[in-house]
């Protein structure tokens, strides 16, 4: 039987959360201005040893299959592009939790960061094929980061699995967030903010940890970039990589057309080149969290 | 007992009888899955979208990825174990086609894809016996060979037949 979490427990789970290292999280707060300079992204990982060392070793690895080696970061993040550059810093310190196993959802170990690296890859997918005015390395970067509420609540949903998936199959109306709540009083959206302000992430990358089931209620400035990614989720779980017991059962805001347009074709277009990009980046940067 | 499993796209098929063939987290992608009693061979391809149009290339090098590619791909391989051409005789089983909730007509690719393989088959003559279609939660999907049982799994759900 599952209890529900106090605020006071739930900050105390926030603050046992490693903080994110400097590098990555100026490296958030730098990409997401809309006019930054890649300059200052080259400088930033120049200054950080642990970061440039995976960054050359990524570049180099088989996944991208160059013919020649590259030796300087500058060559590094241009061609690998500033959004995997922000996949890796993350990874490399906040592995752990994209990599823990997800009992409360009988998910295994890998699968949050599989689908989240899925999220952000479909989320960039919907901006750039639907030609929506979003920033794509943004979407990136906040797929990667929108369901890091999972690794805090997930203990503690522990042995819940049937009654969430009962409660949604008989209460109409009800989805698995909803069922969070009822379970252990928030849900993986109210508790990702939490880290979220706790690590001081940009304001628009703590809305898609808020908002991405309920885009809607996301602040307007920033509703579009909430919009990519809820769908950009709900097309990671549809291609079959979820997070165990709650795949599939979130509501998908119509509304969404309001923001960004999709054809059925696109859509179908999109679902594709998620596969091959995934297919691309998976092996290369799925293992961040294990060895540095 | 051998295992063969089936990734997005992929297709197989086997007529040994310790063999399970196994496809994991279904979403919105449809398990086709064709059973040839007189041969006892049994097949299945895991079918992520409706039409190979979109990308011809990906169509010539996962054929089972589409609908429309699928199908013939996975007859022909099923040939070789001295199945019929045109499916003749084989017994149909679809499972699969999830859609999130409130979905809307763009983004049921989950029910675009079973009807999308229906046709298909129509045209060989063929049809489903048995679905576990649509929905709103991903499916794992396994068969062996022998029995010719198909067992599907879903976090939070007892294990169900079909």
């Amino acid at each position: 039987m599952v209890k529900h979490i106090s605020q006071e427990e739930l900050q105390k789970i926030v603050q046992s959360v490693p903080m994110l290292s400097p590098s990555a999280s100026q490296l958030l707060q730098l990409t997401s201005q809309p006019d930054h300079d890649l300059v200052d992204v080259i400088n930033l990982v120049r200054n950080d040893a642990n970061l440039t060392a995976r960054v050359l070793k990524i570049v180099n690895s088989a996944a991208f299959a160059l013919v020649n080696t590259v030796t300087s970061i500058d060559r590094a993040i241009s061609y690998l592009g500033e959004r995997i550059i922000v996949g890796i810093a993350i990874g490399d310190c906040a592995g752990q939790l994209f990599d823990k196993e997800l009992s409360g959802y009988e998910s295994a170990g890998g699968d949050l960061w599989k689908h989240d690296l899925r999220t952000a890859i479909a989320s960039r997918e919907v901006v750039t094929q639907s030609g929506a005015d979003i920033s794509s390395e943004l979407a990136f970067t906040a797929g990667l980061l929108h369901d890091i509420g999972k690794s805090l609540i997930s203990d503690y949903l522990q042995g819940s699995v049937v009654d969430a998936v009962e409660m949604i199959s008989t209460e109409e109306g009800l989805d698995y967030l909803d069922a969070e709540e009822k379970l252990v009083g928030f849900d993986h959206t109210q508790a990702g903010y939490e880290l979220a302000k706790a690590w001081q992430l940009p304001e628009e990358l703590a809305e898609v940890i808020r908002y991405h089931h309920e885009p809607a209620k996301a602040s307007e400035e920033f509703r579009s970039l909430v919009y990519a990614v809820h769908l950009g989720d709900n097309i990671a779980m549809m291609g079959g990589f979820g997070t165990g017991s709650d795949s599939m059962r979130y509501k998908l805001d119509q509304n969404y057309s309001d923001y960004i347009r999709i054809s059925p074709n696109t859509l179908a277009s999109i679902m594709l080149n998620v596969d091959i990009e995934f297919e691309k980046l998976e092996g290369s940067l799925m293992s961040s969290g294990e060895n540095n | 007992m051998g295992q063969i499993i089936l990734g997005v796209g992929d297709f197989g098929a086997s007529n040994s009888p310790s063999d399970e063939i196994k496809t994991f987290a279904l979403g919105s992608c449809v398990s086709v899955i064709f059973l040839d009693p007189k041969t006892r061979t049994v097949g299945m391809a895991h079918v992520a979208l409706p039409d190979s149009s979109i990308n011809k290339a990906k169509a010539a090098e996962k054929p089972g990825y589409f609908a429309d590619t699928a199908i013939p791909a996975l007859l022909k391989k099923m040939t070789t174990f001295g199945c019929d051409k045109r499916g003749k005789g084989m017994v149909v089983k679809l499972c699969g086609g999830a859609n999130v909730m409130d979905t809307n007509d763009t983004f049921q690719i989950g029910k675009r894809n079973a009807l999308a393989i229906k046709k298909i088959l129509w045209s060989y003559g063929m049809g489903a016996v048995a679905e576990d279609l649509g929905k709103n939660y991903s499916r794992t999907v396994s068969i062996s060979v022998a029995a010719g049982q198909i067992t599907l799994s879903s976090p939070g759900k007892p294990n169900w037949q079909l």
